[in-house]
Parts: structure tokens; C-alpha cells; sequence
């Protein structure tokens, strides 16, 4: 491969934000080596940060060396070369070292989001699970836009069963991101799991209302549900059995919200049910072709 | 008449080389020059602490939050938390930067004058007002000096009288047509024309136009709120808390009637129209 197309296809990772580390690294290696780099103009800097990051990845600290080397000569005092040189040290050093170094870069910058960013993924990787909390949320509460921040957040309570802030927590990666699925999801799925059955119901809905159909311009009752919807529609189905099943199951919801009325959730329990058999009567798009676990599923939702 | 002398004047191909190309060359090259200098100028933004970014993005808390509120993603108990403790908090002046005021100080508007930070934005400001009167002023003074008077292009085109005062600037001839242009006006032409070359020699971000600093003085920014221009905070929170209150009169969360929805959806149960 030339050194043309691999500078392309680096070019399209950066402009993708995609990780690919080993294509990367193997495509940047070629053009490090052959010194191409000195003509990219204002990309040079870009590239540099990019093999830096994916050598980093694949553990070939020597060339993230040669970056971060290139990189401080032109740029002493950039916060962002600073943010890699601590990358690297976490690759190499132990935490605390590392910590210390953050630490000191915060002192002189106290609004560095980047690296207090990293502060606190290497407050997490150590296991200090209360001092990560207590510091995500102060950043947080600084920098409220950050959505993986407050996912973060979500998924550090969900590790210490408290699933109440974990909700909370979520709820603001909701607010921030009200057009994506996924965090829905999560956040039924966190309600579920906090035995909040109603809330967690309503939640799947909304994922599968947000989710299901196409521009394909097939009726919903006949089309197939694909990827997160199939998902949704499992939540769905758990809640409703748990919902129909006998009261003691269903502790009364901890969000107070009011469960739908009995011959609703009986009739979710239904579409539900034929949901999930039209998702695995074949697989994904291929007609006649019988999807795996059918049985298990069939067996299941019966 | 004024065809006559249309007619009958001639200018000196000496007059196209030595001064018409000058003046527009000079101007371009200064308006360059102008953007480089102020490139040179700008200072670096300052760093702002910890404190002072969470008490402006506090608003941009109350905000999100409102701009969802009339199909809010979030359930109600959830949204009632966030919007009262947030109420709270701006009531409190728990976000204000130097923490929440003293109950006996009286609040008074922050003065500019008095806040080192307000005075290095406007100094700045200055310094580009500067760049940018001070040559425009010696390319005035030249032209006055060396060309008054000149007649220097003629325009292709016919125009009506009432552009005599803009094309003739400088040059007291009731009677000439209007196609002639005059040194001064050709000046103010090149002026208040020549962004759109700039745009394309120095990109579209540039300062090198100066006829846009014209209408911005340096002491017009005070008033409106810019970033980096002091902000009465206390003010801006109470405005907010009234918003947050209405907006959780509008709150409605989405997945209210959201089983009927999806059932609905599916054909499960009758459409509204149809019950």
C-alpha cells in the first residue's frame, strides 16, 4: 500500500473518530518511516497525535515516544501534548504516578476538562470507586454537557448496586441526548434491574416507539424487528410478565408512575409476544433462513 | 450637456499607472498587512478557573432542561427533582463564582471599570481599533495630500445624478457626469469593497476589512452581553428560575400515554379517530 492511500484512510479515521488502533498503527508505522509526515502541512500535528494514541493502543511505546518527541518540540506548552504525555505514562507507569501528574497539571489549569477527564478514568481503573464518584460529579457539576461523563457516572452506581442514582444519572445523559435509543434502553434496563416495573415499561416503549419502522414504507405490524428494537421488545416482554404475573412480584414504583391499565399490558403482553416471534421466525433480512435460538425464544415467550 | 463633456474629457494614461493602481495596490496590501498585525495582537484567551466556567454554563443546565420539557424524555419524578433542586440552587447562588452572597451587601452591578479581566477585553478591543484607524487615516491624509482632486476612472455604466455626492467626492463640478469617479470616492469604494478579495486572499475569518470595524466602537460591546464582558449572574439566575417554573407547567412526559401509543401504532387498539 502506498503512503498516499494509507494517509487517506488515516484521514478518514480521524474525520470518523474511529479507534481501529492496528490498521492505524500499520499505516502510520509506513508513512512515520518513510518520513512522509514532513509534508503534510498543518495535518503533520493531527497525524502525530493519531499514531501516538494507536501505538499507545498496540503497545509500541517506542514510536508514541518518537510522537510525543516531535510533538513537545513544536508544541512546549499545549495542553493537549500535555494530555498525551500523560496517555503514555499510564502506559507505562503505575497509576499513582500518573495521578500525581494530572494532579499537578490541574493545579495550574483548574478547568482542563481533558485531563481531568483522564483523572478520573485513572481514579476508576485503581478501584477507588468513592473518591471516582465524588470527582466525576464535581466535573459534572462543572461541565454538565459531557454525555459519556454522566454514562459514566450511571454505570459506576449501577456497579455498587445503587440503582436509584444510577437512574439519575442517566436521566441526565437522557435530557442530553433525547434523540438517542441506546441510553433509553440502558436507562430501562437500570429501572428494571432497580425493580421499578412500570418505569422500566413506559422506558422500553419509548425505545421501541423510537426505533421500529423504516422508510422501507411497510406497515409496522409486518415488518421485522431489527437490533435494539428486538431488545426493547425483551424488556417489554419481562415487564408485562412481571406485570401479569401475581402481585406480590411487582413492587409498587419507586418513580410513582402509574402502570397501564390491565387489559393494556395484557394486550403488550400479546404484541410483545408476536414481536419477538416475527424477530426470530427468520434472520435478520434473510428470508426462509431461521434465526439461531429460535426455540429457546419460541419456548420462552409461549 | 453632460454628454459633451463626457466627451471632451481625456485622462492621462499617466493618471491609471501612478495613481489609480497605487491606491487600490496600497489599500490591498495594507488591508493584508492589517490582518497579519492583528493576528500578532491577539492575545491568548485567558484561561478561565473552575468556578468561573461552572457559574456560565449553570444557565446551559436550566436550558437543556427546558428545551424538553413539553415532551421531556425523563419521568416526572425525575424532572421535578432536577428542575426544584436547580431553582434552588440558582436562588441560593450556590453556582455563583464566589460563592453565595452575603445577606447585608447590597447588590450592585458589577462595574467594568474596576475588573481587570473586563479591562484586558477592551484594551484588546482598542489595540485592533487602532491597527485599524491609523493607516486608513495616513492612506486618507496621502490621497488628500497627493490627489486631490483627481479624476481617476471612469465607470462603464450610466447612473443617475443621485450618486454624484458618492463618485465625486472632492472635486466641486456641478456639471460633470457622473460615470467620473473622483480620488477620494474611489478611495471609499476600495474601502468599503474590498472584503470580498480579502475574503478570498486571507479566508473568510480575517480582519484585513475595516470598513466593518466602522460601525462598532470600541466602547459599544459594554452594554450588550458578550462573552469575556462582565455579566450581572444574580439577574441572570432569577430570570432563569421564573423560566424553570414555566416550563415545569408545560413538562410532559414522553412516555405518559406511551402504551396506548405503541398499541395504537401496531393496531392493537383503535385508532383515536375511529373510537
Amino acid at each position: 500500500m502506498s503512503v498516499t492511500t494509507a494517509l487517506s484512510q488515516l484521514a478518514n479515521y480521524r474525520a470518523h473518530n474511529i479507534r481501529a488502533s492496528q490498521r492505524t498503527f500499520e499505516n502510520g508505522y509506513r508513512v512515520l518511516q518513510k518520513n512522509a509526515y514532513q509534508n503534510l502541512g498543518d495535518e503533520e500535528w493531527t497525524f502525530l497525535e493519531q499514531l501516538a494514541l494507536a501505538s499507545i493502543d498496540v503497545g509500541r511505546l517506542e514510536v508514541a515516544d518518537q510522537c510525543l518527541q516531535l510533538l513537545s518540540e513544536k508544541f512546549p506548552d499545549s495542553p493537549r501534548v500535555e494530555c498525551l504525555t500523560g496517555i503514555r505514562m499510564e502506559a507505562s507507569s503505575s497509576p499513582e504516578i500518573a495521578l500525581k501528574y494530572y494532579s499537578e497539571l490541574l493545579e495550574a489549569d483548574s478547568a482542563n476538562a481533558a485531563i481531568w477527564k483522564r483523572k478520573i478514568s485513572v481514579l476508576r481503573r485503581t478501584g477507588k470507586t468513592e473518591k471516582t464518584v465524588s470527582e466525576l460529579c464535581a466535573f459534572l457539576d462543572t461541565f454538565y454537557t459531557d454525555v459519556e461523563g454522566w454514562l459514566e457516572l450511571g454505570d459506576l452506581y449501577a456497579e455498587s448496586c445503587q440503582y436509584t442514582l444510577s437512574l439519575q444519572a442517566l436521566s441526565h445523559a437522557l435530557l442530553l441526548a433525547p434523540q438517542n435509543p441506546f441510553y433509553a434502553l440502558q436507562f430501562a434496563e437500570t429501572a428494571y434491574t432497580a425493580g421499578d416495573i412500570p418505569l422500566a415499561l413506559k422506558t422500553f416503549l419509548m425505545v421501541v416507539d423510537m426505533s421500529d419502522g423504516d422508510d422501507s414504507g411497510i406497515s409496522l405490524a409486518e415488518s421485522t424487528p431489527l437490533g435494539i428494537t428486538v431488545r426493547a421488545w425483551f424488556g417489554v416482554k419481562l415487564c408485562t410478565r412481571r406485570l401479569l404475573g401475581p402481585s406480590p412480584q411487582v413492587q409498587p414504583s419507586a418513580s410513582g408512575t402509574s402502570s397501564p391499565t390491565s387489559n393494556n399490558v395484557a394486550l403488550l403482553d400479546e404484541l410483545a409476544t408476536e414481536r419477538l416471534r416475527v424477530a426470530y421466525s427468520s434472520s435478520a433480512g434473510v428470508k426462509g433462513e431461521i434465526a439461531r435460538g429460535r426455540e429457546e425464544v419460541f419456548a420462552w415467550v409461549a | 450637456m453632460s454628454s459633451s463633456s463626457a466627451v471632451s474629457l481625456y485622462l492621462d494614461p499617466q493618471i491609471r499607472d501612478w495613481v489609480l493602481f497605487p491606491i487600490t495596490l496600497v489599500m490591498i496590501l495594507v488591508g493584508v498587512l492589517r490582518h497579519y498585525v492583528v493576528v500578532l495582537l491577539q492575545a491568548i484567551p485567558k484561561k478561565q478557573s473552575r468556578a468561573a466556567i461552572r457559574e456560565q454554563r449553570a444557565l446551559t443546565r436550566c436550558q437543556i432542561l427546558r428545551a424538553t420539557s413539553a415532551n421531556s424524555p425523563i419521568p416526572p419524578s425525575f424532572y421535578k427533582t432536577i428542575s426544584q433542586n436547580l431553582s434552588e440552587a440558582l436562588k441560593a447562588g450556590t453556582y455563583l463564582k464566589d460563592g453565595p452572597p452575603k445577606a447585608d451587601t447590597p447588590s450592585t452591578a458589577p462595574n467594568p471599570l474596576s475588573d481587570p479581566a473586563a479591562m484586558d477585553g477592551m484594551m484588546a478591543g482598542m489595540k485592533t481599533q487602532m491597527v485599524m484607524m491609523v493607516p486608513q487615516m495616513v492612506i486618507m491624509g496621502w490621497i488628500n495630500f497627493f490627489f486631490q482632486g483627481f479624476v481617476l476612472i471612469k465607470l462603464p455604466f450610466p447612473l443617475t445624478l443621485g450618486f454624484k455626492s458618492m463618485l465625486q467626492r472632492g472635486i466641486e463640478t456641478p456639471d460633470m457626469d457622473v460615470r467620473w469617479v473622483s480620488s477620494l470616492s474611489w478611495y471609499f469604494l476600495n474601502f468599503f469593497g474590498l472584503n470580498g478579495l480579502y475574503r478570498l486572499i486571507l479566508g473568510g475569518d480575517n480582519s484585513a476589512d475595516s470598513s466593518r470595524d466602522m460601525t462598532v466602537s470600541p466602547f459599544a460591546s459594554m452594554g450588550t452581553a458578550q462573552p469575556g464582558q462582565p455579566q450581572d449572574f444574580t439577574k441572570l439566575y432569577k430570570a432563569e428560575r421564573d423560566n424553570l417554573e414555566f416550563a415545569e407547567g408545560l413538562y410532559n412526559w414522553v412516555g405518559q400515554d406511551i402504551d396506548t401509543k405503541v398499541l395504537r401504532k401496531y393496531g392493537k387498539l383503535l385508532p383515536i379517530s375511529k373510537q
